[in-house]
């Protein structure tokens, strides 16, 4: 370590100093600062993540081996109340399990991960911001999402369980679910309701931070086309989050209001639950809720993707030490894509009888938005073209993001039209599908941002050997999860079943292997089938459940390795470890309340690696002209010149 | 709105005029619903009704918005942004509206519904 | 550490930090109000004529709350003109004339939520409707509570693994019989209860006990499996019966009955009352009486006459009909068209809100004098009766069998689709004017200090306040015609 690195963090020690005198919770729990606020996002959602990863285990256990005990879980006697009496896994149960996966998956992990937590944390510093705009809102925006997220998750231990109704809560099934309760507000389906309510309040307030804070807080010199692709996924997301949103807020309440108040605003007339006429007044319409939800659910499907793609565009950008190709490109897809994703959200509903005209408007939509999708993916592809790719952990995340995300917006394709989606609707080919774009794709972007800005939160690196053993079984028995689920939906098998489908099974006896093939072979030494029986689509059950637990097993070298790593991993060498471009590397590590102890000035564009003539193969945002040579002659150092020494 | 030129006397007296014109326009848009007299179109409420009404509304809405909220002089950002607003909020009212009366659906259905069957009463 | 921008705009946008914030935040507010505008669009055009319930045209439900409508309109406007001259009196840095401004407008605020709790208070307690198995429907007040049924219990019975029975909830307030657990799993027999307090008690230890037993034998039941035994199956007795020492009375909310005769209450939640039945018959006070789902020549030989049991109301009824018939009728003659179907069958023959008269030959048995008066003193707040004259009189009190009733509502949300989506967004709206007027609020109360040292900051504040504000009102200049007048 140098000896102007060892200043630099004096200074920032001094700097901070009077921090010092702020009381622990209002430092580290009450927080306003943006960067903590960041990282208790990071770390919430990351629990979220592992929950609903849990709920998942369970219902695979279900749909492998629906005849046979839960192990481990049926002897807890608290989770026994939840099982029949062999300790197997019911109905209900698999029901409440998937719908709260998927409401936490979505709402709870990736969306607060992505977009909050390195929204928080690395969107403020790439534009040489002190904070957010509203550092108190911003702290609220985080409460209410705790709060609601506590809710969801205490919702499971109230008498009627959590929701169960689907993650799409469509009417009138959820409005009339667990009506055998005295008190509806107590029951698992209203507490989803409310919750969400939570949640949105707490993603629009985020949002409002996020574009007010990228309009008006950017550096000098940091001119909109000087930003990083982080910066715009951010503020495209926050827009799609702002105007997407609200809409379903308002499905939520009307729900809401229909269950607590009687009202029948997705009830339509002569409805009959359990052979006895509903007591509402009728006329309202099932419809209008999708129409509702998709309105923000498919934009959803961006604030997943977008914030993915800006972290491989930095990644990426970093580690190839080239420039993005196609920057601007990349920047108008990134807001094509926030604004296309509004108009496509009724292909969802192909199988509600909407007309044809609509339907056709809707299929051209979908096809368009593609398009952005496949520039964004291939100005990354042809961004590695020729580059000397420095394959660490991060990088690895960010290239296999590629081909997976590929995977899953290839698969979309059939679904965008009407009469394949009639076939595929809720089978497991859609599962597959919308998996392999948020699985392999997000949340594979979301590590390698994790493994990135690391060194930046912390001040020391991830383990490198943790993260290869990380990665690369990740990526396999990723594939082996959502592999088979393409192949079986495309041969009918549906999501809703909890038995994983035997009934179906034994009636289309849909044999892919005889008995003696090589598959067959492999599959009786593996002991999924009987010997000498033929493989049948039912069989890829167990393959896939089994990558999910072995996927769970791995995931447990990056648990230790962000915890230990704070305290026994390597610290690093200056303030800009990975010698990258951006803003966010001219703190000091780790920034300080205010980050910056100079305001910054951005002099150039954002990716400018390996410019020719330039003194080192990175020439950062941050630097005059002079400080880069002075900062070239005397060490590969990149700080030691470039912050002035008060 | 911080501008230099800031004259507090004139803009106190548009904001007065706005103010009376709404007070003028939601007794107008009462009496036209209320008095028969000034019922258009068909005896009681009907379309036509529907359009005045709406019609009266948004005046005095941009009315409000472009005075009291000014935005008659704004910055670039604002308009931008509610422009963006402005076609998401319409496609979300027109779309759904329009997926429930497809146009070619509604030949086929009105062709299966029984038109006439309530044609006189008695 | 300072925000940059907070007061002084930014100089390329032009704006300083919370002004962006706001406008932002209106944005998403548009869309919100937008999804629920566009609910009541895809409603209001999505009533089968006919089948679902009719969308209350016009004037027809509720003339007298028009005029209610229309002044809260004008509070709200006055209470915009007031945010704004607040914002020039800062400006001119006038601090006495700008808290007055201020004060205005909160007294506004409070004169439209006090205007609206009227409303309220009136659609939620004064007005119901009943509508009966021919699906035609009255409309007027149910007295005393009637709709809900009299019961006299003395058992109770549900199971233990279940939630909190709702039945203790529709006990008349304030009397708890003292129960016994008569029969019911050992741990519990025996048991004696006296209040609503010790009742919660001993059913979460009493659950407890039950769910522990249930999980000790699947536990031998799985080891007896596991032994290779064909094991016994699993079995808890979890059922209660709680004996009342003393009958007591139950005055059961039948949304939550899935059915009751004359010695038993079901409830939804499975707990079933047992005794014997007083009434669950409905005393109403029939105003009007609307036709508009039922055939029209299905309309004379309604169950609703058998009802109302008068003669008078029926002719009563034909005759406006005839006469609105009579008056659609000239106007299209006069065009030379026929009357549209549409017209016709919906909006206005039927759907015609015809008041019944007061019959004093059979009207006698319910109608007390006092229900009459209660109803005259708030005929100001009542929903005047659909026909242009607005002539509302004394009403017949009736006995409406339960087994006649399809259903009944206050006009409260659950009444149609537009009493819910009136109160979702007029609540909303509400919700917002209060947290309006409680923001302004405290920007007057603990401005002074701000508006000495930096009355910039405070003119920003009143502005993006007003913002918001303006939002509220343009919100409430579109509900008011959509809502009131169409």
């Amino acid at each position: 370590m140098s000896a102007a690195a060892n200043t630099i963090s004096e200074v920032a020690e001094s700097e901070s100093h009077h921090e010092h005198q702020i009381p622990f919770w209002k430092k580290y729990i009450f927080s306003t600062d943006h960067k903590v606020i960041g990282v208790q996002y990071g770390l919430t959602s990351l629990c979220f993540l592992a929950f609903g990863f849990f709920l998942m285990m369970v219902m695979r256990w279900s749909i492998a081996y629906p005849d046979r005990p839960v192990p481990v879980l049926s002897d807890w006697p608290w989770f026994q109340s939840w099982l029949d009496d062999n300790g197997k896994v019911t109905g209900d149960l698999y029901n409440m399990f998937g719908a709260m996966h998927g409401t936490i998956m979505i709402f709870l992990g990736v969306v607060p991960l992505g977009f909050a937590a390195f929204g928080n944390y690395v969107m403020p510093l790439q534009i040489g911001a002190p904070d957010m705009a509203f550092p108190r809102i911003n702290m609220a925006s985080y409460w209410v999402y705790v709060i609601g997220g506590a809710m969801m998750f205490a919702s499971f231990f109230i008498p009627s369980g959590a929701a169960k109704a689907g993650w799409t809560n469509y009417s009138p099934l959820a409005t009339v679910t667990d009506h055998q309760y005295g008190d509806l507000f107590w029951t698992g389906q209203t507490q989803w309701l409310v919750s969400m309510v939570l949640v949105i309040s707490s993603s629009l307030l985020g949002s409002v931070n996020v574009i007010c804070t990228i309009i008006n807080l950017r550096c000098k010199g940091m001119t909109w086309m000087r930003m990083p692709v982080f910066v715009w996924a951010t503020l495209s997301t926050a827009f799609i989050l702002l105007l997407a949103f609200p809409p379903l807020e308002a499905a939520a309440i009307l729900q809401l209001v229909d269950r607590m108040g009687g009202t029948s605003f997705f009830i339509p007339t002569g409805l009959n639950v359990s052979g006895m006429p509903l007591d509402a007044a009728g006329g309202g319409s099932p419809l209008l809720y999708q129409h509702l939800f998709w309105f923000l659910a498919h934009p959803e499907v961006y604030v997943l993707i977008l914030p993915a793609i800006g972290i491989v565009a930095e990644v990426v950008a970093c580690n190839t030490r080239k420039p993005l190709w196609g920057y601007r490109t990349m920047v108008y897809a990134v807001l094509a894509l926030g604004f296309l994703s509004f108009l496509v959200w009724a292909h969802h509903m192909y199988m509600t009888g909407m007309g044809p005209a609509i339907s056709s408007f809707f299929q051209t939509t979908t096809v368009i938005v593609s398009t952005p999708s496949v520039i964004l993916v291939t100005a990354l592809l042809i961004s590695m073209w020729g580059g000397s790719i420095r394959f660490n952990t991060p990088m690895l995340f960010a290239t296999s993001f590629l081909p997976m995300f590929g995977i899953g917006g290839l698969t979309g394709l059939p679904l965008a039209f009407n009469i394949p989606d009639l076939h595929l609707h809720d089978t497991y080919y859609v599962i597959g599908h919308f998996h392999y774009v948020v699985a392999p794709g997000s949340i594979f972007a979301l590590f390698a941002g994790v493994y990135h800005w690391y060194p930046k939160i912390t001040g020391r690196m991830m383990n490198e050997k943790l993260g290869l053993l990380h990665f690369w079984p990740s990526l396999i028995f990723m594939n082996g999860i959502f592999g088979p689920m393409l192949i079986q939906g495309m041969a009918g098998f549906h999501r809703r079943a909890f038995d994983g489908g035997r009934a179906y099974e034994t009636m289309s006896q849909q044999v892919y292997a005889e008995p003696g093939s090589f598959l067959a072979v492999i599959a009786e030494k593996l002991h999924i089938i009987d010997p000498h029986a033929a493989l049948t689509m039912i069989d890829l059950n167990v393959v896939t459940s089994a990558s999910a637990w072995l996927l769970a097993v791995f995931q447990i070298p990056f648990i230790i390795n962000v915890f230990a790593s704070a305290f026994v991993g390597k610290k690093v060498k200056s303030d800009n470890p990975w010698e990258a471009t951006t803003m966010e590397w001219a703190t000091p590590t780790p920034p300080p309340h205010g980050n910056f102890l100079t305001p910054p000035v951005a002099y150039r564009g954002a990716y400018e690696y390996s410019v020719p003539g330039a003194p080192r193969d990175f020439t950062p945002q941050f630097e005059t002209d002079a400080e880069l040579i002075a900062g070239s002659e005397h060490t590969d150092d990149p700080d030691e010149a470039a912050v002035p020494v008060h | 709105m911080s501008d230099a030129h800031f004259d507090a006397a004139k803009t106190k007296k548009s904001f007065f005029a706005v103010g009376i014109a709404l007070f003028v326009f939601t007794v107008v848009t009462v009496v036209v619903g209320l008095v028969p007299m000034f019922d258009i179109g068909a005896p009681g409420p009907d379309a036509a009704d529907i359009i005045l009404g709406l019609a009266i509304a948004g005046t005095k809405a941009s009315l409000v918005a472009l005075i009291f909220m000014h935005l008659n002089h704004e910055k670039g950002a604002i308009y931008k942004l509610m422009l963006f607003t402005t076609i998401m909020f319409a496609c979300l009212m027109v779309a759904t509206i329009f997926a429930e009366m497809d146009p070619i659906k509604e030949q086929f259905d009105t062709l299966s519904t029984t038109s006439g069957v309530v044609s006189e009463v008695r | 550490m300072q925000i940059p921008h907070e007061v002084i705009p930014r100089r390329d946008t032009g704006l300083y930090n919370a002004k962006i914030g706001i406008w932002i935040f209106l944005a998403s507010e548009v869309m919100l109000f937008g999804g629920l505008f566009s609910a009541y669009a895809f409603l209001r055009l999505g009533v089968q004529t006919g089948v679902d319930n009719p969308w209350p045209w016009g004037l027809s439900v509720h003339k007298n709350f028009v005029w209610l409508g229309a002044i809260n309109t004008l509070v709200l406007i006055a209470s915009s003109v007031g945010v704004v001259f607040a914002w020039v009196a800062v400006k001119e840095r006038n601090w006495k004339r700008y808290q007055r401004y201020m004060y205005f407008v909160v007294a506004c605020a409070l004169t439209f939520m006090a205007i609206k709790s009227v409303e309220y208070y009136s659609k939620l307690v004064k007005h119901h409707g009943i509508k009966l198995v021919d699906n035609s429907v009255m409309e007027g007040t149910i007295i005393d509570r009637s709709d809900k049924i009299e019961f006299q219990g003395e058992k109770i019975s549900f199971n233990l693994q279940g939630a909190l029975p709702w039945v203790f909830k529709d006990f008349e307030s304030g009397e708890f019989p003292l129960l016994t657990v008569e029969s019911g799993p050992d741990e519990v027999v025996g048991d004696k209860i006296a209040s609503a307090a010790a009742f919660k008690a001993w059913h979460s230890s009493g659950r407890a006990k039950v769910m522990q037993k249930l999980v000790d034998e699947r536990r031998r039941y799985r080891a007896e499996r596991d032994a290779g035994a064909t094991p016994k199956p699993v079995s808890v007795n979890s059922s209660v019966t709680l004996v009342a020492t003393a009958p007591f009375k139950v005055n059961a909310d039948f949304r939550r009955l899935v059915m009751h005769n004359a010695t038993a209450l079901n409830y939804r939640d499975g707990v079933k009352v047992e005794g014997k039945l007083v009434t669950d018959a409905v005393r109403f006070q029939v105003h009007e009486v609307d036709m508009q789902l039922v055939l029209p020549t299905k309309q004379r030989s309604s169950v609703v006459w058998d009802v109302i049991g008068s003669a008078e109301a029926k002719q009563h009824f034909f005759d406006k009909q005839s006469e609105k018939y009579a008056e659609l009728k000239e106007y299209y003659d006069k065009r030379g068209g026929i009357i549209p179907d549409k017209q016709l069958r919906g909006r206005f023959l039927n759907v015609q809100y015809v008041h019944v008269p007061i019959d004093e030959k059979s009207g006698g048995e319910n109608k007390s004098a006092q229900h009459d008066s209660v109803h005259t003193s708030d005929m100001l707040l009542t929903a005047g009766g659909g026909d242009s004259e607005g002539h509302v009189g004394p009403s017949k009190t009736i006995l409406v069998p339960r087994d006649k009733i399809k259903f009944m509502s206050n006009h409260g949300p659950r009444y149609g689709n537009y009493y819910g989506i009136y109160f979702t967004i007029t609540a909303l709206h509400g919700i917002h004017v209060i947290f309006g007027a409680l923001v302004l609020l405290f920007f007057t109360i603990f401005g002074k200090k701000m508006f000495l040292e930096n009355p910039d900051h405070l003119a920003n504040r009143v502005e993006v306040g007003g913002l918001f504000w303006h939002f509220v009102d343009l919100v409430w200049i579109f509900l008011f015609p959509l809502m009131y007048l169409l």
